[in-house]
């Protein structure tokens, strides 16, 4: 800089001023889909939450009330339903990870032409209409069904059909989830090589060593989103529920349909939904949260 | 710190011979590198004596005890991966201090040791650091503290640095021997880089298709190396098909006087002891190009049947492309059925095979 002696230097343009100038377009990009989301899940959402709590009052205006809420969490039968949701769900999440962890493991970890099958298999149930699968759930597990049938022929006493009970949805969803589950799983542990394990048991670890110390560090977040998934899911299930479960108490599911078709009170089954709604977005947290500490990484 | 005997093992990867009858003795403190090129069975046999592959037949002992049935984790051996083998939901201290905490020592015990090993390596205060937060030779560091914190008997090392640049390499392979020799531990390292193992072995084991070539020092397996294919692979070398008859290895090109048995034979001469000499009208070959290193010039001549030598010289102003030149090979070996047949170590001057043309034998 010869030239330029004592004047003012000039400043070199920053290299990633174009980043910000870009951002425009990008969001330009986002705006349609995020427009689209505001109209058809935001709205109905806010729509919804607004109907429960400004009632149409005697003298025709709108009056802010929390009565259908108040209803809901005084009403007996009410929060049995959504007691016995909160317990359908946690038991499935609870079977799911019991079930699927080791079926993941094994895929990962095995060789040959057998786990090729066996994930054919675990993932088969992704294929099955719920309908159906509650159809073949009778047949097999409901009362004079295969199982008893099998159970009869060689002189045993018939079982106690988990069908019409809480445990028939149980079943019926845990079988129906399994497929994504291990999908998720599979993924994560997939994150996971050869060398890391491989290293651990150089220095001494043992298999449950292994799992505990390397496996499931490594693959927590991958357990935190397929269970929040199929969790989500399983909350506001309806088919299973409707079909497999008991007629009391049943889950949010079938209550809300019930109660804006067969008891005719919209209101009550908009609250409820709210309600619903309000349990699956603590989920729906616990997934975001996972997902946002990945991309920190 | 220990003696590995390994007593003709095989493995077998359905009909692939992985490793074929392999046998060695290394003794305590010392550092055998495994050398061979990609596919001989060079991890697979780190991968057997550290356990994470049962060997089809024959037997392993350390120190006299028999290990072949043990797991990796009862293995008195510490294995470097290549990479990616860091666990990286723990920092470095954790990292090293995992096997200790397995073996449940105390706390200020793990602390001390893991500090003490940290500064071995050369990165003391990294202990907080995460995995991701190092370069790739730091990383390789902390799997190597890893290792040796446990004090193994054995050290295995599966070509430890061949993800690092050169210079990082040769930096820590002087590092690693070092250390070896400060610790005093045996160790086997894997490598495919002739210059890696000859210069930190003790002894070199050429590997090739899964069976032994050659376990000398690095010196002899340079200067006498047993087969062709050692030949060739470490340093450079020239290789020469011809026929022996009457004394004289014949080629189209040269006759060199050798005292072997008549038939096919293959001469083998290092470009440093192939020289050069400008030739009164038609010589044995004519330069092809010439390469100026600075401290030395190659030279390529090309013999009349298009065959190519190197020959290096102490200086490229003598030579130019296309110039007649005669050859002068010094030291040089005859193999024939893959061993060697016959060495001379200081060359007769040969002579320029008669015009006509002996029955030539050219690979
Ligand atoms: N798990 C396995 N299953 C089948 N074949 C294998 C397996 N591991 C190795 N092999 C085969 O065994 C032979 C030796 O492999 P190995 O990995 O020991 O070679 P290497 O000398 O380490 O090569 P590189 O320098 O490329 O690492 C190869 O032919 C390879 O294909
Ligand atoms: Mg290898």
């Amino acid at each position: 800089m010869s030239a330029a002696g004592g004047a003012v230097q000039a400043q070199p343009e920053p290299l990633d001023e174009s980043e910000t100038r870009r951002r425009p377009y990008g969001l330009l990009l986002v705006a349609a889909p995020v427009l689209l989301v505001g109209w058809l899940v935001i709205w109905p959402i806010v729509s919804a939450v607004i109907r429960t709590l400004w009632q149409p009052a005697d003298d025709g205006g709108y009056e802010f009330t929390l009565e259908t809420y108040v209803f809901f969490f005084s009403d007996r039968y009410s929060l049995d339903n959504l007691t016995v949701t909160l317990w359908t769900t946690g038991m499935c999440a609870l079977f799911l990870l019991v079930i699927c962890l080791p079926i993941s493991l094994y895929l990962r970890f095995s060789v040959g032409r057998l786990p090729a099958y066996v994930q054919s298999l675990a993932i088969f149930p992704m294929f099955v209409p719920s309908i159906i699968l509650a159809y073949a759930f009778i047949r097999v597990l409901g009362p004079n069904g295969m199982v008893d049938i099998l159970l009869n022929a060689v002189g045993l006493p018939k079982i106690r059909t988990p069908y019409l009970t809480p445990w028939g949805p149980v079943i019926g969803l845990v079988w129906d989830n399994i497929p994504l589950t291990v999908l998720i799983l599979l993924s994560g542990l997939g994150n996971v090589s050869n060398q890391a394990i491989e290293a651990a048991r150089d220095v001494g670890a043992r298999w449950l060593q292994v799992l505990w110390y390397i496996i499931l560090p490594r693959i927590g977040n991958s357990i935190l989103v397929a269970l929040s998934f199929s969790v989500l899911g399983i909350f506001s299930s309806f088919t299973l529920p409707y079909v497999l479960g008991p007629a009391a108490p049943e889950m949010m599911g079938p209550f809300m349909q019930r109660t804006f078709r067969d008891v005719n009170d919209p209101q009550m089954a908009i609250t409820q939904a709210v309600i619903t709604f309000g349990f699956c977005i603590v989920f729906g947290l616990f997934y975001v949260r996972s997902v946002a500490r990945n991309r920190g990484k | 710190m220990a003696r590995l005997d390994i007593a003709n093992v095989t493995k077998l990867f359905g009909a692939t011979r992985a490793v074929d009858d392999f046998s060695i003795t290394v003794t305590d403190g010392e550092l055998v590198c495994l050398l061979g090129p990609s596919g001989s069975g060079k991890s697979t046999l780190l991968r057997m004596i550290g356990g994470f592959e049962k060997p089809t037949y024959g037997s392993m002992t350390i120190d006299g005890e028999e290990v072949i049935h043990l797991p990796p984790e009862k293995r008195p051996t510490g294995m470097v991966f290549q990479s990616h083998a860091l666990w990286s939901h723990m920092n470095v201290f954790k990292n090293i201090a995992f096997g200790l905490k397995l073996r449940r020592l105390p706390k200020a015990e793990i602390t001390q040791r893991v500090e003490a090993v940290l500064d071995l390596v050369g990165l003391k205060g990294f202990g907080e650091r995460l995995t991701h937060q190092l370069s790739g030779g730091q990383q390789q560091r902390v799997a190597l503290a890893r290792s040796l914190v446990l004090e193994p008997k054995i050290l295995l090392l599966d070509e430890p640095f061949a993800s690092l640049d050169q210079h990082l390499r040769e930096r820590l392979r002087e590092e690693v021997r070092d250390i070896q020799q400060r610790l005093k531990i045996t160790t086997l390292f894997v490598t495919h880089a002739q210059d890696e193992a000859l210069s930190v072995a003790d002894r070199i084991v050429v590997l090739r298709d899964g069976r032994t070539e050659q376990i000398a020092k690095p010196a002899e397996v340079y200067r006498t190396p047993a087969t062709p294919f050692v030949a060739g692979f470490i340093g450079q070398m020239n290789l020469i098909s011809g026929v022996v008859s009457e004394g004289e290895f014949g080629h189209s090109a040269f006759n060199v006087p050798v005292a072997v048995a008549d038939g096919p034979a293959t001469l083998a001469v290092r470009p440093e002891a192939l020289t050069l000499k400008p030739a009164s009208g038609v010589g044995m070959g004519h330069v092809h190009r010439v390469t100026d290193y600075g401290t030395h010039a190659m030279i390529d001549v090309e013999l009349p049947d298009g065959e190519r030598l190197k020959s290096m010289m102490p200086t490229a102003d003598e030579w130019s492309s296309m110039q007649q030149v005669d050859l002068v090979p010094g030291a040089f070996a005859l193999y024939r059925d893959n061993a060697a047949i016959y060495r001379a170590d200081v060359g007769t001057p040969p002579r320029k095979a008669p015009s006509r043309t002996r029955g030539t034998v050219n690979a």
